[in-house]
């Protein structure tokens, strides 16, 4: 027999309502379990990147090729400089990581930017494009007279989107242009860094902390990626294009938005705290007896949870502790935090996600529902990720052959969509690859 | 005589215009029945860009977060954290739990474009509100569910928050010096990212519905959207290792990491190109450098000794430097650099305020702010902060009697009934003090709000 799925909610417990989730599972396996012939959402839209060293830029052309668009990347005849970008200088091909995930459905064609006929090669093809994606220095295009100024003449329905570290206009844009774009640098001027370390170890391990994946590059690709659909939007119902200006050393602070919040509420900026939250506790990473644990209890009913899970409910009238919201104390938070330490070590993993799940379960079924849901799960490395069944049965993950390299996997763009799916077609990588196809297709004229 | 770039620019990005220039997204109406970060943020992109976004919470109780705040602060009776997340929405609190409640919501589904959900996988299914009863009622609703793993497959019920969509994603593991000791991506990273994809969906999804007439059914999972932005899967399966914590430096950029100058500040410094590195050298005056056969070419100078040589010798260089100067060098000569900013500095930004990325106003009840304004900017149809977030169900007779055409004897029999609701008297969900609501001519619906 099959075994009963766990629920977390009385809510969804019950006969009748079983079967109403059986039926909407039902529903969401033909809505995902194949796109079949669907088509992304952008289908038939046509983008054209340019972008030199520019990571989000990147991302954005590769976001949208993923919901369908046509995407064409344009590149000098030497390559993107982006292409040398990798991890501990492994490149596939010749090419580093980065931008061998980020060349999802792209076509790549190389143009002389220096030749007049290239540039007349751009124009013929900007007439044609839906959306232009300028990833160079700011002003750069519109100096080779193919900027928005210039193209929006012609082509009034184009959206631009601009996206340089400190965008394409302000003073400070101006005096700053050429600084080219990097994660870690767009993280430090979004302030991010400063939120992350522990000030009590030795230097300079107690610097502020870079987050250790690309967090600014990717937001700032995506809030650009949802600030060009809100223009397609816009388009759709009148026609017009626009500029869409991404400064990607503002995105990560201005979309989170809680730096500002801080900032704005006590006028002085937080100290690093380690492994601690500002509103929760427990909220963090802890040793249990074979790794490491995620423990997430924030609300004083699931810290009750919690002790009463690890035999600690001592703990819980000990006159240190017996205020509610015992986060917002950090004094205090020290002591608590040792008898937090003490307790996971001496359990499993397994066993520490088990007890709270099982918690959970029953604790959902009260009436009064003041029992709270600690939540304790594994913290996975990125290895033991990538062998869960549910990312398989979900395509979360896709695999494909790089020529003369073999396979390799490449996470997929969500949300899913039942009507417009993304998806990922090809993977190239080489320079000029299409050129033969698309110049013939645009009637570009290739110097010999 | 062409005008300088800058100059044209700026007169497109003219700040002061920006509240008489149209709202792309108005006319587009959403139910926002989600709380706390991940789902309020996919219907702040809406509000910011002109929706009508009806916010719809319990009554007395609201969104969770409305009481969430840091170290237990609020600001005049409110989270100042909920007030960044909600503004421009209109607050109506009505009990899920109650028939009569879900047909409210359902009368108003009746006459939206998009519903968002974000309670656990199932849950608003199960209430006899989720996709398959509002696509029902209204085959064109754009439906997004928001969780952590997704609707669909055998974790689909399992919990999820910020931080435990970091773990299961493996995100946990690489911040940090090492192995041992790593730092989660504080702020809800986990949160805003899977949120600002999720807008993604939600205006592909209104995009396809221009062209075709269809609505459809978006499952957003948190623990994807961060495993979208990991290099791990492709690395791993180039090179069959894993991507490990490397603390400041990025391992895909040498030299780079995060150094304190000669007047105690700290300053990133990163280098993806062999361009990129010459110019470098030549700021830190000391081109040999750049033809040293360790460093001359990025695959050379990203090599782990090349990179560790080669950071030592910038962390020295940053050290006899003032913060000022190495930032006056990067501008001059273009190359990667920049101070650790802080909360306070990034809510005083001049630049910031100039991009329209902070904004100040005013607030008819909550009076002088200073929050994040829209991430990125649209010279023609610019999103806005239009007003902060309001008590639970400030705006029940606004939006009752003028979308769904309710009398005030409807809405006092709904009161009495306790099928719709106001906020009670903790702090983070009533009104500020100064504020006499009986007096309120919004609440009391005497009056719009503003465009």
């Amino acid at each position: 027999m099959k075994k009963k799925e766990q629920v977390f909610s009385k809510h969804m417990t019950g006969k009748k309502t079983q079967e109403q989730l059986e039926q909407f599972n039902k529903l969401l396996g033909e809505m995902m379990g194949s796109i079949g012939g669907k088509k992304g959402a952008l289908e038939q839209i046509r983008v054209l990147e340019i972008g030199h060293a520019n990571f989000p830029g990147l991302v954005c052309g590769a976001m949208l090729g993923e919901m369908g668009a046509d995407v064409i990347k344009i590149e000098p005849p030497q390559g993107d400089a982006a292409r040398e970008a990798t991890h501990h200088g492994h490149y596939i091909q010749g090419v580093g990581i980065p931008f061998v995930m980020e060349s999802r459905n792209k076509l790549l064609i190389t143009i002389d930017f220096d030749d007049e006929q290239g540039i007349e090669n751009i124009k013929k093809l900007v007439r044609k494009a839906d959306i232009l994606i300028d990833a160079m220095k700011p002003g750069y295009l519109d100096e080779l007279g193919i900027g928005y100024r210039q193209i929006s003449a012609v082509n009034p329905g184009l959206i631009y989107a601009a996206v340089s570290p400190y965008g394409h206009y302000t003073q400070k844009g101006r005096d700053f242009q050429n600084i080219p774009d990097t994660d870690l640098t767009a993280q430090s001027e979004s302030g991010y860094p400063a939120l992350t370390g522990d000030p009590g170890l030795p230097e300079p391990d107690n610097y502020p902390v870079r987050a250790g994946i690309w967090a600014a590059t990717y937001m700032s690709a995506a809030v650009c990626v949802a600030g060009i659909m809100t223009a397609l939007l816009h388009r759709d119902r009148t026609g017009e294009g626009q500029m869409v200006d991404m400064a990607t050393y503002d995105a990560l602070s201005a979309w989170m938005g809680f730096s500002h919040v801080w900032g704005f509420t006590n006028e002085k900026p937080r100290i690093r705290v380690g492994n601690y939250d500002w509103c929760l506790f427990p909220y963090g990473y802890y040793q249990a007896k074979d790794g490491y644990v995620t423990v997430a209890a924030g609300s004083d009913a699931d810290f009750r949870g919690l002790i009463k899970i690890l035999g600690r409910w001592d703990l819980e009238d000990d006159w240190r502790f017996v205020f509610d919201r015992i986060a917002d104390d950090p004094v205090k938070l020290d002591e608590l935090e040792k008898e937090m330490k003490k307790e996971f070590v001496k359990h499993t993993r397994k066993v520490l996600s088990e007890k709270t799940l099982a918690y959970g379960a029953k604790a959902a079924r009260d009436k009064l529902r003041s029992k709270g849901f600690p939540i304790v799960v594994s913290t996975l490395k990125p290895s033991e990720v990538v062998e869960e069944k549910h990312w398989k049965i979900r395509r979360s993950f896709e695999e494909f052959d790089i020529k003369d390299h073999g396979r390799i996997t490449v996470p997929s763009l969500p949300p899913r969509m039942s009507e417009s799916p993304s998806k990922i077609e090809w993977i190239k990588t080489g320079i000029g690859e299409d050129n033969e196809e698309v110049y013939k297709k645009y009637k570009l004229i290739m110097k010999d | 005589m062409t005008e300088d770039y800058f100059s044209f620019t700026e007169r497109l990005f003219d700040q002061s215009q920006t509240s008489g220039k149209p709202e792309a997204l108005k006319g587009i109406r959403v139910l926002d029945l989600s709380r706390v970060i991940f789902g309020p943020m996919v219907a702040k992109w809406l509000a910011l860009f002109g929706a009508e976004v009806i916010k719809i919470e319990q009554p007395e109780e609201g969104d969770d977060w409305r009481s969430g705040t840091y170290w237990g602060k609020y600001w005049k009776d409110s989270s100042p954290y909920f007030q960044s997340l909600n503004p421009n929405k209109y607050f109506v609190a009505i009990d899920l739990k109650e028939e009569k409640g879900k047909d409210l919501v359902k009368d108003l589904a009746k006459k939206a474009d998009v519903v968002i959900e974000n309670y656990r996988a199932g849950l608003a299914e199960a209430w006899g509100l989720g996709y398959m009863a509002m696509s029902k009622i209204n085959p064109k609703i754009i439906y997004i569910s928001c969780s952590g793993y997704g609707q669909w497959g055998p974790m689909r019920y399992f919990p999820s928050y910020d931080l435990i969509s970091q773990s299961v994603s493996g995100v946990a593991r690489m911040t940090g010096f090492s192995e041992k000791r790593t730092f989660k991506l504080p702020d809800y990273y986990g949160d805003f990212f899977p949120a600002i994809l999720g807008v993604v969906g939600v205006l592909s999804a209104l995009h396809h519905r221009e062209r075709t007439g269809k609505g459809q059914f978006i499952d957003m999972a948190q623990t994807e959207a961060l495993m979208r932005v990991m290099h791990n899967w492709t690395y791993m399966s180039a090179t069959g290792q894993d991507i490990h914590p490397t603390g400041n430096f990025d391992p895909t950029m040498a030299p780079s990491g995060i150094f304190k100058t000669r007047d105690g500040l700290f300053i990133s410094i990163a280098v993806a190109t062999k361009e990129q590195f010459l110019i470098l050298t030549e700021a830190m005056g000391a081109v040999e450098l750049a033809t040293d056969k360790r460093f001359q070419e990025t695959a050379e100078r990203l090599k782990g000794e090349n990179a560790a040589i080669i950071n030592e010798k910038l962390a020295q260089w940053v050290h006899t430097q003032n913060a000022e100067d190495i930032i006056t060098l990067a501008k001059a000569k273009g190359f990667a650099a920049a101070v650790v900013m802080d909360d306070e500095k990034l809510v005083r930004d001049e630049w910031r305020e100039a991009r329209g990325s902070v904004v100040e106003f005013v607030d008819d009840m909550y009076g002088n702010s200073r929050f994040a304004g829209p991430a990125v900017s649209l010279h023609k149809s610019p999103g806005r902060i239009k007003r902060l977030t309001r008590p639970i169900g400030y705006h029940n007779r606004y939006v009752f009697k003028k979308i769904l055409g309710l009398s005030e004897e409807d809405i006092r029999k709904l009161e009495k009934e306790d099928v719709i609701g106001y906020w009670d008297n903790r702090v983070g969900k009533r009104p500020p003090s100064y504020v006499d609501i009986s007096k309120d001519k919004i609440f009391n619906y005497k009056k719009d709000e503003r465009a």
